[in-house]
């Protein structure tokens, strides 16, 4: 009933939902840029993620059910069940870890090559900007072959999740790009 | 495996009444067939001191346990220990005594549950489909293509255990030893403890373990206290010897001293309150341990007042202990357990999840027709959905049915979405929410946190099937069929409506289970009206022979008035022909949808195997009887051949169980039985006395005698006086006629009814 009378308010007033899947190798930052949504203004401190975190988020009028699913490559498997329904697709990458990013190239290939994921929205976050050695986002769109895309709109946003840089940044992206979605 | 049994045979001293003998029905167990008796041992008496009080002429026989000190059966097969890695997921750390299964990621997974990360502690539950005999294959997903069965291993027992078996009347071996019946081995049940531990001296800052308990007994959260030691302890001795000392210690738990219970008994404790029910054979395990030792000569002889061994203060419940590390831990064992009943899950809880009553029978329907059901527990602890798919598997089986717990999947996640989807009909908990985002998945989502249940955008609608023409045709012919139609007319409401009371009045969990055991009872009896109605003829009832298929309501008919045992009708009873109509006609999708399901084909070899077990008493159906003197205006004609019947067949121990299973102490009990006091024949009054004189000697129908009202008590004294007054002699409790089977002799002794009458009988023992 509740629901019922918040979508017909989301109609009037406007009020969009978006369903992002926020994935990305382990230990990339997805967590803590989940609760830097979450709770903006404190020190977040994670663990690694067993299975996933799910989270609401309102910005700029837009309600962002973020899920973040753990990243351990065996357990990469199971990101596909999480297509179904996803409008935008947050990859993280760890800018600093040199050495693991064309891993995460491979991974992300495959995640927006699947039919479940063609109409989603790509951004991504060329996180921990504040450690030494790390790639610019101009590198890591490079390396990550994003120009050869067709048919795909993304952003590549440079983050420092610990303290809350660019987050919002790559938030507003998406609220701007996401089409009206018929709500069921 | 119920229909190629050996047959009894008609020598067999356990035969007690007459038409047992000669109607070649199968014996359950296949030990009586081939083992053969020993002349000097064929009554147990030899065993019995002379402490032995008047109520136990009912069991001469020895008490056999439940979990023998010589079993080869160990009470925890496995222990398990598996951790999150930061780089590659779930993995298994340790495995005690040995490997479980090759698939060790698999089972790692299943041990750290989604968002475990979130909580500090986590509990879960997982089965193995697992063989009895070696190590090689597990399949927790429940696909049955790479089972395979090897030795039954309660099919070799060694010899002396089949030596008890024959004096033992609770050798429904089938039912006891191996509830899963012939859909393959026993399940292996886990029982798994996580932790995760805020830790800045590793990497990324967390720690996450779990420990893990594998067992083939159903009562497996008896194990918690000791999962949370044990693995305290291995945090700080992360070593296979941590594993080690938790699998010494608990099967070093010693259950032998717990008595084992036929189907029938079973039925009569868990319906009943009394927290002595049954004491006696507790008392005589006791007995026998204590004469075992003195053979031996363990143990000094000692006065019987200073008994080392205690009896239960509830006989619901076994007492012991596991020492673990020194420590000694006080376990509870439920002695009534039932197909489908793992673990201590709540039905109360179950039911009052839901907003409204009727969702909890939206679920028992869907899972009765073997539907995909999965149950949502977003951001709630793992544990709390495998409750509640256990909850439910006991729900829909009511101890009755069976198959729920083979395929249901207390708590699982994304990763075995796709050996989940090879189920057909399944009972599933989840955590994550993704999966209501696939109702391709499911057919049935029941949303733990609001209580909603969610039919499946997928689900077709059902199709169209002979029963459902056939009442359509009934109804069309019946010219007021839309007045006909009650709100209620499966009596759905009204059942709920009861269970919400027995809850609020707070009745508690066990009178709750005793209600839904009902209930199935009743679907299954309804079910079996039905098929007889549709299709001529059921799979859910051994009709007797020169019964009429699907009589009309009421039934009673008696073709020969002077032989009791001629008496006619069965099933369940209808007070008229349209309520019966009524009934059927609403029920006809889940009876349609259940009939070709696996529950409903397991019950129909499970009515084979029980026949004998659960049903002593063939003819006249005792059950459909006392539910006509329950439910019905009878003549007293009618009633006189009910009461009749009932005292002519209800003669020795197992009958006697059985129909105190019929008028459990929650719905009147006796009462409807000692109305027979009150029959203007005295014939009739007499005979019920009789009846009434062996329930009271009997040791659970003593409990029921002291539960009639006062009004039926002085009924039976003025019986007794009637009967006094004209044979001119002093009171007599043996006014019946002398059994004649040994198995069922009634304690020779004279004994002063009134005393037990009025109530003495209760406080015989204190």
């Amino acid at each position: 009933m509740g629901g019922q009378v918040s979508k017909m308010m989301g109609k009037i007033f406007g009020t969009k939902e978006m369903r992002i899947l926020m994935l990305g190798l382990d230990a990339a930052g997805k967590t803590t840029i989940l609760y830097k949504l979450k709770l903006s203004n404190q020190d977040v401190t994670t663990i690694p993620t067993v299975g996933f975190n799910v989270e609401s988020v309102t910005y700029k009028n837009v309600k962002f059910n973020v899920w973040d699913v753990g990243g351990q490559d065996k357990i990469r498997p199971l990101w596909r069940h999480y297509y179904s329904g996803t409008q935008g697709l947050i990859f993280v990458v760890d800018s600093s870890d040199t050495a693991r990013v064309e891993e995460a190239r491979s991974e992300l290939h495959k995640i927006i090559n699947d039919r479940e994921m063609k109409d989603a929205l790509l951004l991504v976050f060329a996180n921990k900007q504040d450690i030494p050695g790390h790639l610019s986002p101009e590198e890591v769109t490079q390396q990550l072959q994003l120009t050869k895309l067709k048919d795909k709109l993304w952003y590549v946003a440079p983050s420092v999740a610990t303290d809350g840089t660019g987050i919002f940044e790559g938030l507003a992206w998406l609220s701007n790009n996401v089409k009206t979605q018929p709500q069921k | 495996m119920a229909t190629t049994l050996p047959y009894r045979p008609s020598n067999d001293s356990l035969s007690a009444s007459d038409n047992r003998q000669t109607s070649g029905l199968p014996r359950l167990s296949p030990a009586a067939s081939f083992i053969g008796r020993s002349p000097s041992s064929s009554h147990g008496s030899f065993r019995r001191t002379s402490t032995d009080h008047a109520t136990s002429g009912f069991r001469p026989r020895r008490c056999k346990a439940q979990y023998p000190l010589d079993s080869p059966e160990r009470h925890v097969e496995y222990i398990l220990v598996a951790s999150f890695h930061i780089d590659r997921g779930p993995i298994m750390e340790h495995q005690y005594p040995a490997a479980i299964s090759g698939d060790e990621s698999m089972l790692a997974e299943l041990m750290l549950p989604d968002q475990t990360h979130v909580r500090s502690q986590d509990w879960t539950m997982f089965f193995l489909h697992k063989d009895t005999s070696g190590d090689e294959e597990t399949d927790s997903a429940g696909g049955k293509n790479k089972r395979k069965r090897k030795s039954q291993y309660h099919g070799n027992q060694e010899g002396a255990d089949i030596q008890d078996e024959i004096f033992d009347e609770t050798s429904d071996d089938p039912d006891s030893s191996d509830d899963e019946g012939g859909e393959g081995p026993p399940l292996m049940y886990v029982l798994n403890l996580v932790n995760t531990k805020q830790d800045n001296t590793v990497r990324r800052g967390a720690v996450v373990k779990a420990m893990a308990i594998c067992t083939r007994h159903s009562f497996l959260h008896i194990y918690k206290p000791l999962l949370l030691l044990a693995l305290e302890d291995y945090f700080k001795s992360p070593f296979p010897e941590t594993l080690a000392s938790l699998y010494d210690a608990v099967n070093a738990m010693d259950l032998s001293l717990m008595p084992k219970m036929s189907i029938l008994e079973r039925h009569i404790l868990q319906s009943s309150n009394t927290k002595d029910m049954f004491l006696e054979k507790f008392e005589q395990m006791i007995r026998q341990r204590e004469e075992e030792e003195l053979q031996d000569g363990e143990c000094p002889p000692s006065p019987k007042k200073l008994s080392r061994y205690a009896l239960p203060r509830d006989t619901h419940e076994y007492e012991s202990k596991v020492v673990y590390n020194d420590i000694p831990i006080p376990v509870k064992i439920p002695t009534v357990i039932w197909p489908e009943t793992v673990g201590d899950f709540s039905l109360i809880k179950l039911i009052q999840t839901g907003p409204f009553t009727h969702p909890v029978i939206v679920l028992v329907n869907a899972i009765l027709t073997q539907k995909r059901v999965v149950f949502l527990g977003h951001n709630r602890p793992s544990g709390e959905v495998a409750e509640a798919v256990l909850a439910a598997c006991a729900l829909a089986s009511g101890g009755i049915l069976r198959g729920f717990t083979r395929h249901a999947f207390p708590y699982t996640d994304l990763s075995k979405i796709d050996d989940l989807l090879k189920v057909p009909g399944f009972i599933a908990g989840v955590t994550n929410p993704t999966f209501a985002n696939h109702p391709e998945w499911w057919d049935v989502m029941c949303d733990l946190p609001t209580g909603r249940i969610k039919i499946s955008s997928h689900v077709e609608t059902a199709p169209v099937t002979e029963g459902l023409l056939f009442f359509q045709q009934q109804n069309s012919l019946l010219p007021n069929s839309a007045s006909n139609t009650t709100h209620d007319p499966t009596g759905d409401t009204l059942f709920m409506e009861d269970i919400l009371r027995s809850i609020s009045q707070r009745h508690g969990e066990n009178a709750v289970r005793a209600k839904w055991r009902a209930y199935i009872t009743k679907f299954v009896r309804v079910a079996a009206a039905f098929e007889e109605a549709v299709y001529g003829a059921s799979n859910l009832y051994i009709i007797g022979p020169g019964e009429e298929l699907s009589p009309d309501s009421p039934t009673g008919h008696q073709t020969d008035a002077s032989d009791p045992k001629t008496l006619r009708g069965h099933g369940y009873v209808w007070t008229d022909e349209t309520a019966k109509q009524r009934e059927l006609s609403a029920s006809v999708s889940r009876i349609e949808g259940w009939r070709n399901t696996r529950s409903y084909y397991s019950y129909i070899q499970d009515i084979a195997a029980m026949y004998f077990p659960a049903r002593p008493i063939q003819r006249p159906d005792i059950h459909h009887h006392h539910d006509r003197l329950r439910a019905l205006k009878l003549s007293h004609s009618e009633a006189a051949s009910i009461y009749l019947a009932l005292s002519h067949s209800v003669k020795d121990y197992a009958g006697i169980c059985q129909l105190l299973t019929v008028a459990p102490e929650n719905q009147a009990g006796l009462f409807y039985i000692s109305m027979g006091l009150f029959h203007p024949d005295q014939v009739v009054r007499e005979a019920t006395a009789d009846l009434l004189d062996r329930i009271a000697i009997h040791p659970a129908g003593r409990h029921f005698w002291t539960h009639v009202g006062r009004f039926a008590k002085l009924g039976y004294i003025r019986v007794k006086r009637e009967r006094d007054a004209a044979a001119q002699s002093p009171i007599s409790g043996s006014g019946s006629p002398v059994p004649t089977s040994p198995g069922a002799s009634f304690g020779g002794e004279p004994q002063s009814l009134v005393g037990v009458a009025m109530g003495g009988g209760s406080k015989r023992r204190s």
